[in-house]
């Protein structure tokens, strides 16, 4: 029996050329294709013309104008404070749980063996609860007289005063993005032959240079997209600041979502979004650069 | 004959159920008369309210509750009018801008003008914030209102003390760290105004915009948390704070009625607002300009002034607040002690008379910038 891929290559070579005819693939690609640029570009097209619209407008593709990007330039506009609140603190985030998430992720691959699923499974529990939700209860664990202060005073001592502070806004966020940062890192090291681990030990390398010289390099493209997804996901928070951190500090989303609430600026909005979206891309794509996905995901 | 073979048939079967999903959206997109979306405050999108015109009129009724009015307006602005047949904002905006901007559409004067007969006494016909500027448009129907200044424990700080002192509580250098502010930007701008001892209703000077950016700064950094009411109510409960910026019966009735009656909405004796300190919200739901206005807008807009709706809605989830309606005898009597407690009834009527209404800032964008760069400065 022919195929039918094979009967339709027959029959182009019969017919005459026709320009602009799709092939089968991109035919089938096409209700894809037509969902992502209708759910995905368009809206992201939508906010970069904002962007450019008149400020304070609902102008969008009906005018042209650097008025939102020179606010935001502005030299006595402190909005760069948020900008440099939330990379920091994204960053902080980042760097912090790939320290954190090291050792679960090795356990999860070296240690816990048939109990790994289940240990797993812990982990992405919470994720099935809202973060607001998540929040709160952490709060409601922090205040004066609550979960913690109200239990150390019944032996006589009193929680420590860490609510609404940049401190907690940093925890909320190594909190809520954990599994972020666990599970591609545990697939990074899951990727690291034991073989090559048992072949550096009988050539004589000590526990830290098994680490470092065959570990972690492997175990590299795993980590670094923890780190980037993490990043991105962190760099856009906005929960933690407001529920966690009483607003101690201004992350630039929560000025974001005052340029399109309050302000009644949606280009405005849309400008600062389009800058946060252009810093994080970029940094993205230098990590990026520095990965090869086909190994990650293939081992071609 | 032609013959049906199993290829045409699932052609067929695929054909059809491709067109499925757009057999009906022709007569959908004419007749709204099933349908009725409502853009709102919370508690018209509470199912004790809204359930029972589902009901009774068989119909599918979206309500999305948001809580800020600038963002309301702003989706009528981009386009949404097609959307909504009904908005419910607070009292300046239906005359100000919404009308003067054709978002919304006059109603019915003889089938409302009655409804205002039954209402509390300074809500009668004309009543200014429902009429266009020119007084001949009935734009929207009042229902809920209240004073809105700020919050204390009384346990902490006495009502008379803080009634007294008004907004000159926050110049205190004492209470730093004492007080959480309410994120309410568009009420913290009046408030900052009005700690700054200016009118927050006229056009400023730059002096007046110096003195107001000083006054932020200091009640900012002077503040232990900035939250939403649950937050601030939180506070309040477990002592993180004695008393919060912004706030009042709205806010902090949830907390009352859930026995903490040492929790009271404050409106100050005095203040730069034409002698008054406090500034009071009466809302007003006006029907949108909506090209296929749903005729349900205006069935449920009557649905609402009947006594027990009215009741209902003065109660729904989220916020308990007086209703225009209460001066209704067969609903005021529907209301508890513990209800009327609650929403401080007993002084409701000294508190307003000491409140002016809320009303638009005109130079609000540039206080609010002021405002977010305190707010910034705070980290």
């Amino acid at each position: 029996m022919r195929s039918s891929a094979a009967a339709g290559t027959e029959a182009s070579a019969a017919a005459p050329r026709k320009p602009f005819r799709l092939s089968r693939g991109a035919l089938a690609a096409l209700p894809v294709g037509v969902t992502l640029a209708l759910g995905f570009l368009a809206p992201l097209a939508t906010v970069a013309a904002y962007a450019f619209a008149t400020p304070k407008t609902f102008d969008v593709f009906r005018s042209f104008t650097f008025a939102n990007f020179a606010a935001v330039f502005d030299p006595s506009n402190t909005v760069w404070t948020s900008f440099v609140w939330s990379i920091g603190l994204a960053a902080a985030t980042a760097a912090l749980l790939a320290v954190i998430a090291y050792p679960i992720a090795w356990g999860l691959t070296r240690v816990f063996g048939r109990y790994a699923g289940f240990v797993s499974v812990l982990f992405v529990f919470p994720l099935f609860v809202s973060e607001n939700v998540r929040l709160y209860g952490w709060t409601l664990f922090f205040l004066k007289n609550g979960v913690l202060d109200g239990t150390l005073k019944l032996i006589g001592l009193s929680g420590p005063e860490v609510l609404y502070t940049p401190g907690m806004i940093l925890f909320g966020m190594l909190y809520v993005y954990l599994p972020f940062m666990l599970f591609p890192m545990t697939l990074g090291l899951a990727m690291v032959p034991r073989d090559l681990v048992e072949a550096a030990r009988d050539l004589g390398a000590s526990r830290l240079m098994i680490w470092r010289e065959v570990e972690l390099p492997l175990a590299m493209p795993g980590i670094l997209i923890g780190l980037l997804l993490t990043f991105v996901l962190a760099v856009g928070a906005v929960a933690e600041s407001k529920v966690l951190g009483g607003q101690s500090v201004i992350v630039i989303t929560h000025d974001i979502e005052i340029a399109f609430t309050f302000a009644q600026n949606w280009p405005l909005g849309s400008a600062l979004a389009l800058l946060l979206t252009a810093i994080v891309s970029a940094l993205s794509l230098v990590a990026l650069s520095k990965l090869d996905l086909d190994r990650i995901l293939g081992r071609r | 004959m032609t013959m049906m073979t199993r290829r045409n048939a699932l052609k067929l079967m695929g054909a059809t159920a491709a067109a499925a999903p757009f057999a009906g959206a022709l007569p959908a997109l004419a007749a709204r008369d099933k349908e009725l979306n409502i853009l709102c405050w919370e508690g018209y999108n509470s199912a004790q309210v809204l359930d029972p015109f589902r009901s009774a009129r068989g119909a599918t009724v979206k309500a999305e509750s948001l809580t800020n009015d600038p963002t309301m307006i702003n989706r009528l602005r981009a386009g949404e009018t097609k959307v909504w047949d009904l908005i419910n904002v607070n009292n300046p905006w239906a005359r100000k801008a919404m009308y003067p901007e054709g978002l919304i559409r006059p109603l019915a004067k003889d089938e409302f003008e009655p409804f205002f007969a039954t209402m509390a006494p300074e809500f009668k016909a004309p009543y200014r914030w429902a009429m266009s500027d020119d007084g001949k448009d009935l734009l929207g129907m009042p229902q809920r209102y209240g004073p809105y200044s700020f919050v204390v424990n009384t346990d902490k700080i006495s009502l008379k003390t803080a009634e007294e002192q008004g907004w000159d509580l926050f110049n205190d250098p004492a209470v730093k760290g004492k007080y959480g502010i309410l994120e309410s930007d568009d009420w913290n701008v009046f408030d900052v105004f009005l700690v700054a001892g200016i009118n927050p209703f006229k056009a400023h000077s730059d002096a007046d915009m110096e003195k107001f950016a000083a006054a932020a700064r200091m009640i900012f950094s002077g503040a232990k948390l900035v939250g939403d009411i649950a937050a601030m109510n939180q506070a309040l409960v477990s002592g993180e704070i004695d008393f919060h910026f912004t706030g009042g019966v709205y806010s902090v009735s949830p907390a009352r009625a859930d026995g903490h009656p040492n929790l009271r909405a404050v409106t100050p004796l005095k203040g730069p607002i034409d002698g008054k300190g406090g500034v009071a919200w009466i809302e007003i739901t006006s029907t949108v300009n909506n090209p296929a206005l749903s005729p349900l807008a205006v069935d449920f807009l009557k649905y609402v002034q009947d006594p027990k709706v009215a009741h209902t809605v003065a109660f729904a989830e989220g916020t308990f607040n007086p209703v225009a309606q209460m001066g209704n005898k067969a609903c005021f009597d529907l209301f508890t002690k513990e209800e009327l407690d609650a929403i401080q009834y007993d002084t409701l009527e000294a508190d307003m008379a000491r409140c002016a209404e809320y009303d638009i800032v005109p130079d609000y964008d540039k206080a609010l910038e002021l405002m977010t760069a305190a707010k910034r400065a705070k980290g």
